[in-house]
């Protein structure tokens, strides 16, 4: 067989199928045996506690009222927090990538701070900063009776320093890519800044700002290392789904544990399938 | 075929490397005791950690003395609860030192411990403490007994019960004073205990996981006054912090029991050295220094010398009074227990019937 | 004309110059506004807490910082989330690379589920991750028999950490590794292959060089994360303190235990360590492009 004819051959079939020393099978084994265990059965284990006694048990345990709160007060934060790091994220990828002023590249490199920077870490340091004996969280709290820390805002808090470069990093290498020739043309036609950015810039980079999203979305649902220093935690008011499960741990409710942890996992994964999708249909567009 | 890529084999070498070496590391629980070297894991609570840093050494030597054995320890010390679901779920421990029984139950509800602990000096209790207020230097909330904890305003810290041991006391000193009326404003009953549990935790602000987190976060400022034990204040202002116990009139001791867990000092061979050291804790020495670190003893002897720093309290009741934690705990931290019920109604939730 | 109209002539001169000169620079206003906005909050949200780190470990002196840090606990907690974070980004590397390979070349059904699944460590809670192994090793687990047959603990012991630790960590590599892999043109391979390599060399000398820059940002994100893990280990245990504790669970003791100097400089000294690796990386990419 000739060369061309070879490679032509291949080119019928989509996928590319090298031969290994061990076979094809071996390979998808190892693989398989991976993810099995570092990963589908934990979430089996969880999902057969959780359901042990039944759909009856595993209903009562989540609609107990402070599981249901817990719950109720995660989805709520993480939504605020979402909407304002969607925000601030998109914003501050523009000014990076559009802008140039003193300090950008320091800007650039504070983003992924938080990456750095263990949970339990960012928990103690936001309590030591606007806790209400600071002068921050005191004056707040004198004048509008708005506390910070060991309240809601706290968690949102806690949780944008932790997404900050999540919708950042998302939009910043789309909005790189963006050709300006139509903001150009449309600049020439009168359209104000306003309106370029919103007809314009922002419809390509819809994707990566809901990816970004949804992201930061999934990250907040179970954080645990600094809400749990900063939150408060009282139930009812305070005590998000990860530190419910972890009180519920801690206290032999095993059943409790896991139905409200199957809750969390099964949100964060319809989530994740949903931003997959949407990373999908745009990979259709543009190929 | 390997020795063609040199680079596969190093990093597999390297890979097989580490994992033995963490094995290894790992794997060391399960060695026994090789002729006079014997190591013993003690898993405590978090309050009397001062206590046992001195206590151990003290040991150390005491055993050497007496046996030619060298003992080594490894302490972990973290909320009661934690700790003991820790061993319960197989954190291979040799003495535990828990905040209170019912978490030493449920080490023997797993089988582990198969001895009668309790037949030990002070029915297996080798310090007690009572649940005290720390305040501010200068007591300026004017906090000098229970019933001031439920003016309004007042910012409190009390550990979650779900998670710390500490906690439960709390609660239990609480309702226990009200009911047997020493909190003025509220009879003395169910009612009106629970009337002033609602009071009081109207005002809770954090609940932290333990009793030490609790009172470390009223060291940072946070809240007016920390509901916790005698015994952390008293550790507190050692270490030099500025802030006042305030010992109500009446409120619950709180004994700490100790105990050897049959099943790993059987599988690790440390029998002979865990007992010599639970004995050890009962002995004048360790409970001096104990009372060294805000502990009460329950040994009258040492009880009466150090009077001085421990005030007799006025109206002293224990866990007894409740029936025990065998009854206490499902009744008051159940799920529709007394003190979830008297939550739901600070955010006017309705729980349980 | 009295004072009162010339005056006011005057402040209408200054408004109507001043609009002027808004309308001249408004792009230019408008555009030190907003990246005025980003600095601010920048500067509020992650700055002044990352300084308060950084002055809270230093509020008695450098020297006490380094003298914090000069603790045998230390050196054994830091050793040890060193080891495990090695240990984990080797195995994901790995694994990683092989689980990305199969998706990008081969076809199998649940193709997406699996996909789907890949992410999900990144956003479970650590606190269940941790939970999900003690179901499992416990003492009651459900792979407790196997266990105890070999002899090893896995729970409140090292390898539960290890554990734990792989588990929140699966995502970064894989998901690193798909795209890159993706946009790799097969010509090359398809290449080497008809000029006789088999298919381990095709990978290592034709696919693995071009997969460089996946791979180095995935280790470094699955380093940075299994450097900074707390909720899990938590939960799965073990960390007794100068044996089998990690730099998290050590500054969350020294925290307890009132050393405030030496939690911070211990967070400090990781953090530093994660932003070195995170920053390294970018730079080194950013130098490739």
């Amino acid at each position: 067989m000739s060369l061309q004819t070879t490679i032509e051959s291949s080119n019928t079939n989509s996928t590319y199928q090298p031969s290994l020393p061990w076979g094809r099978w071996s390979i998808r084994f190892v693989a398989l045996s991976y993810l099995l265990v570092m990963l589908i059965i934990p979430l089996l284990v969880i999902l057969q506690d959780g359901f042990s006694k039944g759909l009856a048990e595993f209903w009562r345990q989540i609609s107990l009222p402070m599981a249901w709160h817990a719950l109720q007060l995660t989805l709520w934060t993480s939504a605020v927090m979402t909407i304002i790091n969607t925000i601030m994220g998109t914003l501050t990828a523009f000014v990076l990538v559009r802008y140039d002023f003193p300090g950008k590249r320091l800007l650039n490199g504070i983003i992924d701070l938080p990456l750095a920077i263990p949970t339990l870490v960012t928990g103690v340091m936001l309590v030591i900063l606007f806790g209400p004996q600071q002068a921050l969280g005191a004056w707040l709290k004198d004048q509008f009776n708005f506390s910070v820390i060991f309240a809601p805002p706290g968690i949102i808090l806690a949780l944008l320093f932790l997404t900050f470069p999540f919708v950042v990093r998302s939009v910043q290498p789309v909005l790189m890519e963006l050709d300006r020739v139509q903001e150009h043309a449309a600049a020439t036609l009168g359209a104000g800044a306003w309106t370029i950015f919103r007809r314009i810039v922002l419809p390509p980079l819809s994707l990566p700002v809901i990816t970004g999203a949804l992201l930061s979305f999934a990250r907040a649902i179970g954080e645990f290392g600094s809400i749990v220093i900063v939150a408060g935690n009282i139930p009812f008011v305070s005590q998000t789904a990860a530190v419910y499960v972890f009180g519920e741990v801690e206290s032999e409710n095993r059943l409790g544990a896991s139905a409200v942890s199957i809750v969390m996992v099964a949100i964060a994964f319809g989530l994740l399938m949903f931003a997959d999708y949407l990373r999908q249909r745009s990979k259709g567009r543009t190929a | 075929m390997f020795f063609k890529h040199p680079k596969t084999l190093v990093l597999s070498l390297l890979l097989l490397a580490l994992l033995t070496t963490g094995c290894a590391k790992s794997g060391n629980a399960t060695q026994a005791p090789t002729g006079n070297a014997v190591k013993l894991t003690l898993a405590a609570y978090t309050t009397p950690r001062e206590a046992y840093g001195e206590i151990i050494p003290l040991f150390q030597k005491y055993w050497k003395d007496k046996t030619g054995q060298t003992v080594t320890f490894e302490e972990s010390y973290q909320g009661s609860g934690a700790q003991s679901r820790a061993v319960a779920e197989g954190f291979e421990a040799d003495i535990v030192a828990l905040s209170l029984e019912a978490d030493i139950t449920r080490i023997e509800t797993a089988g582990l411990i198969t001895h009668d602990w309790r037949s030990e000096p002070f029915g297996g209790m080798v310090s007690t403490s009572a649940v005290a207020f720390a305040v501010r230097q200068g007591n300026p909330k004017n906090i000098h007994d229970w019933a001031d904890l439920a003016q309004p305003g007042l910012q409190i810290l009390t550990p979650n019960p779900k998670t710390s041991g500490g906690a439960m006391w709390n609660i239990l000193g609480l309702y226990g004073a009200a009911k047997r009326g020493h909190v003025t404003g509220y009879s003395a009953d169910d009612k009106g205990a629970q009337d002033f549990l609602l009071a009081v935790l109207k005002n809770v602000t954090v609940m932290d996981k333990g009793a030490r987190e609790s009172i470390t976060n009223f060291e940072k400022g946070v809240g007016d006054v920390a509901i916790t034990y005698e015994n952390e204040v008293l550790v507190g202002k050692q270490a030099g912090q500025n802030y006042e116990l305030v010992l109500p009139t009446s409120t619950i001791r709180i004994d700490n029991p100790v105990a050897v867990v049959d099943t790993y000092v059987d599988k690790h061979g440390t029998r002979a050295a865990a007992e010599g050291f639970v004995d050890f804790l009962f002995t004048k020495q360790a409970q001096e220094v104990f009372a060294k670190y805000g502990l009460r003893s329950p040994g009258p002897e040492v009880a009466k010398a150090t009077a001085a720093s421990y005030p007799p309290i006025q109206d002293l009741f224990t866990i007894d009074d409740f029936g025990g934690w065998k009854q206490a705990t499902p009744t008051f931290f159940g799920d529709d227990g007394i003190f979830y019920k008297v939550f739901g109604q600070v955010q006017g939730i309705q729980i349980g019937g | 004309m009295s004072v009162s109209s010339s005056s006011r002539t005057a402040q209408l001169q200054i408004q109507s110059s001043l609009l002027a000169w808004l309308d001249r620079n408004k792009s230019k206003l408008g555009k030190w506004t907003l990246i005025g906005l980003v600095v601010a909050y920048v500067a509020f949200l992650i700055v002044t807490p990352i300084s308060a780190l950084v002055v809270g470990a230093f509020q008695k002196g450098i020297g006490a910082s380094i003298a914090s840090l000069n603790d045998p606990d230390v050196f054994v907690a830091f050793w040890n989330t060193l080891w495990i974070s090695l240990v984990v980004v080797i195995i994901h590397t790995v694994f990683g690379t092989v689980v990305a390979w199969i998706f990008v070349r081969h076809r199998f059904p649940g193709r997406n589920l699996i996909n789907g699944l890949i992410d999900m460590p990144f956003a479970v809670s650590p606190v269940v991750a941790g939970y999900m192994l003690l179901l499992l090793f416990g003492r009651n687990g459900m792979l407790a028999p196997v266990i105890d047959a070999l002899g090893i603990r896995v729970a409140f012991a090292m390898p539960g950490m290890v554990l734990a630790t792989l588990f929140v960590t699966l995502p970064f590599m894989i998901r690193e590794l798909i795209p890159v892999m993706e946009a790799f043109n097969t010509q090359q391979e398809k290449a080497a292959a008809t000029l006789g390599a088999n298919g381990w060399q095709t990978f290592w000398r034709v696919t693995f060089p071009a997969l460089r820059w996946g791979m180095i940002y995935g280790i470094t994100l699955t380093f940075a994360r299994a450097l900074g893990e707390f909720g899990a280990v938590l939960v799965i245990g073990g960390g007794v303190q100068g044996h089998t504790e990690t730099a998290t669970l050590f500054i969350y003791r020294a925290l307890d235990e009132r050393q405030y100097i030496g939690a911070y400089s211990a967070a400090l000294a990781l953090g530093l360590f994660s932003l070195i690796l995170v920053l390294g990386s970018d730079w080194l990419r950013q130098r490739e492009h």
